[in-house]
């Protein structure tokens, strides 16, 4: 059981891949509009879900399925920023949060309502291999995530540094007024930001969905999780994020490796707690 | 006598004949759904003013609920098979609970807004965790995965326990009103408005989030206690659940945040809804969830905010005795 | 509107909230002049530049701008036309570099084209920029960042361009150095509104300036005027 400790080891980073990718979106938007979407984890599984319907009723391959997904998410992102969190700031300090939890309340129960409460997932003739490195054998789903979840990170970086929208984006996060006066128009803006938030929730709940079956109400952990991803790295901080996504991936696995695996999510839990009390600015925010 | 009644508010008129006829419910030959429906209300009631208390007037926007109604639950399940009377058990939950809620206050209390209603949110799971895998009393277990019946608790009647709700209900009730016209009421009313200021002004901002947090654990604890003991059973996956938390935000928000009529009317729409759609359990969900979202947009004073806005019902609460006190 | 005014304030009514801030300001801008608005903190300075940005609107009267009314126009629109504002307190984007900041003044459509050959200009304007330009915005002095963001202004090809309290925290050399560059700003065709607290330095750096006190207009005139007005003598040098 104590046989080898590389297994758990690649396999948390590999999953750390696919953590820091869900906690993409959370962490855009959060830094962007200081708006932690309560629905973001909702999200994400409406993007599995949405992978799922492709899969069954089109036999469209989850990966090409994007193609669909992704604009759909984006739709819907950018229509919930511009009609309803952007009044919401405008009421009250409570109501962006609260408009967030009906938001989540309304996917959860129409995803449950459409494909019922049992567990499902998105299996495709690749998504269930393994691959060989020595004598170790790794799912081949994981090793998918990590290196999609890189992609995007990469994507997203030049997006945020070479082009006008996305530095207008990042400028808008940094002194929102000064934007403004640079003929920035920070309404539209913030709804691109949700959509690229929820672009990246799209690809996150297609692959997550394809590694982990899957519930109506798996939002909530995957939630957790993205915060805790985002705790620990730091906002503002890409590198921040691919870490924190590193260190929780790691901490799952380990711990399942040592404790047993009904122990996991508790530690994921309980690491989250502990960073919020110690730093909660994370380890590399600003 | 007349010259007596007439001295008296009708407001408190009103109210009284409204408990006096609550109490006599269940001894009033009513078919025993409606009695349930009522304990609901009641329930819910008790955890929508304290939530009003903390979310509303506080500030704090705390999803953490199921963990203090689920250790008030736990304790007084697990005492009674130490041999403890379930009285005692309902209590020590509801004061475990609350010295929960001073604990929890180290790691979450530094977090502002957002930061701190994740944190609140995480507190709940990590305990469906530890109470998933942690078995103190060893024994077969009755409902399936990690529960526990409730020992002791199957002599009491459905009268019996709908009174102790109707107690705790009215205790919440007046708790909120206490609090609100008190020291601490004016302190929150301040902080509510300038931090900064309420701080330099010599008001303990810390301390004064603190003692609502855990009067709210307390009661909270308090009448989730009841449910179980009138659900005689508790596990897991359904007490530190989030489900909790959208019961309890949907029955103050819909009726009115910040208003103190607001959880009362939020309650009864709740179970309402939560009745009439009880075969069509999700889309009572989804409905509450939109419900929830065009209440916020629209008039985020909730139905009392609605009702306020018709002159009508302002001159019949003027002459309840409850002038109008213009919600922020 | 005459050829020479550039921007016209028509008896503007502003509020924050139900707070009046500015009674009836009228004021008119001069095309390639450089107008001071003074006053004290409470005067309403800010506001009336922030309202003709286009952060506040007016809640009666009218802002022309070159034949635009734009009154009720979005910020963003009112840069476009031509409008820029260097806010108070600098307005860095903090954690981007000297030249990211620079390049995002140039958002606009109009200035995207031109935006390598106008950061040319700035830096030849502010050699200090180009210098530092890989540098961290935050950890510049203030001076500047001063300097950064009324480069950045520049970028968005602005034809007037509106500075507020530029001087606060500076020391003096700064100041006239940074007063010589507008100058030579201004020589290249651009109006500048400039508000500042300091009355003395205003009026000399002006051609022609506003006063304005607790939300009202109460002189305005040449700085040579102003110099002979007896109440701004009393007022402001004490004579």
């Amino acid at each position: 059981m104590h046989g080898d400790i590389l297994t758990p080891l690649v396999m948390g980073i590999l999953l750390g891949g696919l953590y820091a990718l869900i906690a993409l979106g959370l962490s855009m938007i959060f830094g962007v509009m200081r708006l932690i979407n309560l629905a973001h984890g909702d999200l994400v599984v409406l993007g599995s879900y949405l992978s799922y319907a492709l899969l069954s009723y089109f036999g469209l391959d989850p990966i090409l399925g994007l193609i669909i997904t992704i604009p759909v998410l984006f739709g819907l992102g950018f229509f919930i920023q511009q009609f309803l969190l952007k009044r919401a700031f405008a009421i009250s300090a409570e109501a962006p949060l609260i408009i967030a939890f009906g938001i989540a309340l309304i996917i959860q129960n129409g995803v449950q309502i459409g494909f019922s409460p049992l567990l499902r997932g998105i299996t495709t003739s690749y998504s269930m291999a393994s691959f060989n490195l020595g004598s170790l054998q790794f799912p081949v789903s994981y090793l998918l995530d990590f290196i999609v979840a890189l992609i995007v990170m990469l994507a997203f970086r030049e997006f945020f540094t070479r082009t006008y929208m996305g530095r207008a984006i990042t400028a808008a996060s940094q002194n929102k007024k000064a934007a403004q006066l640079m003929g920035i128009n920070t309404k539209m803006i913030y709804g691109f930001a949700f959509g690229l938030a929820m672009i990246s929730a799209a690809i996150a709940g297609t692959f997550m969905g394809m590694t982990f079956p899957f519930t109506p109400v798996s939002g909530t952990q995957f939630l957790i999780i993205a915060f805790g991803v985002v705790i620990i790295g730091g906002l503002g901080s890409l590198l921040g994020t691919f870490l924190g996504g590193l260190i929780l991936g790691l901490v799952q696995t380990l711990t399942a490796y040592y404790f047993g695996s009904a122990t996991q999510m508790l530690f994921v839990y309980l690491a989250v707690l502990i960073v919020l009390a110690i730093r909660p600015q994370g380890l590399f925010g600003r | 006598m007349k010259s007596l009644i007439s001295k008296i508010s009708p407001g408190y008129l009103v109210t009284a004949v409204a408990l006096i006829l609550l109490a006599v419910l269940p001894v009033a030959n009513m078919p025993r759904a409606w009695i349930l429906y009522v304990l609901l209300f009641l329930i819910y009631l008790a955890m929508a003013n304290m939530w009003n208390l903390i979310a509303g007037y506080a500030g704090l926007i705390s999803l953490a609920a199921p963990a203090f109604l689920g250790i008030a639950g736990y304790t007084l399940a697990l005492s009674t098979w130490f041999g403890i009377p379930w009285w005692a058990g309902l209590i020590g939950g509801a004061i475990l609970a609350g010295i929960f809620a001073y604990l929890m206050s180290f790691a979450v209390f530094r977090l502002s807004g957002v930061y701190f209603s994740i944190g609140t949110l995480v507190v709940p799971e990590v305990l469906r965790q530890v109470f998933y895998l942690w078995r103190p009393v060893n024994l077969p277990l009755t409902g399936g995965g990690a529960g526990y019946t409730i020992k002791g608790v199957s002599g009491l009647s459905m009268g019996q326990i709908y009174w102790m709700a109707l107690a705790v209900a009215i205790l919440s009730a007046v708790v909120i009103r206490i609090v609100l016209r008190s020291n601490l009421g004016l302190g929150l009313a301040a902080v509510r408005d300038n931090q900064r200021a309420a701080a330099s002004s010599g008001v303990n901002t810390f301390r004064i989030k603190l003692y609502p947090f855990i009067i709210s654990a307390i009661l909270t604890g308090l009448a989730g206690g009841l449910f179980f003991v009138y659900q005689q059973y508790i596990e897991p996956g359904s007490t530190f659940n989030v489900k909790w938390t959208m019961i309890i935000l949907l029955s103050t928000v819909i009726g009115g945040l910040r208003t103190e009529g607001g959880p009362i009317i939020g309650s009864i729409v709740v179970v309402f809804l939560y009745f009439l759609l009880a075969r069509y359990g999700n889309y009572s969900l989804l409905l509450q969830g939109v419900i929830l979202i065009v209440i916020m947009l629209l008039s985020p004073q909730g139905l009392v905010g609605i009702a306020q806005r018709y002159s009508l019902f302002n001159r019949f609460m003027a002459w309840m005795g409850k002038p109008l006190i213009a919600a922020k | 509107m005459s050829q020479d005014i550039i921007l016209k304030i028509d008896r503007i009514d502003v509020f924050h909230g139900t707070f009046q801030a500015l009674w009836e300001v009228s004021v008119e801008v001069r095309r390639g002049e450089m107008l001071a608005l003074i006053g004290a903190n409470t005067a309403g300075k800010s506001t009336l530049l922030d309202t003709i940005s286009g952060l506040l609107h007016p809640a009666s009267g009218s802002i022309q701008f070159e034949n635009h009314d734009i009154s009720s126009a979005d910020p963003y629109r009112i840069v476009e036309l031509g409008i820029t504002q260097v806010p108070e307190g600098r307005g860095i984007f903090p954690e981007m570099t000297v030249l990211a900041n620079l390049e995002i003044g140039s958002y606009t459509k109009r200035a995207r084209a031109n935006c390598a050959k106008n950061l040319k200009k700035v830096y030849k304007l502010f050699p200090r920029l180009e210098e530092r330009k890989k540098q961290i915005a935050k950890t510049l002095s203030g001076g500047e960042q001063q300097m950064l963001v009324i480069g950045r202004g520049l970028m968005s090809e602005p034809r007037i361009m509106l500075i507020d309290e530029m001087s606060l925290g500076l020391a003096p050399i700064i100041i006239n150095e940074i007063f010589r560059t507008l100058k030579t700003v201004r020589e290249s065709g651009i109006t500048i509104m400039f508000v500042e607290q300091n009355v003395r330095k205003s009026i000399q750096e002006s051609d022609r300036a506003y006063i304005l006190e607790n939300g009202r207009v109460v002189l305005c005139g040449t700085s040579a005027e102003l110099c002979e007005e007896d109440k701004v003598k009393k007022a402001y040098f004490g004579i």
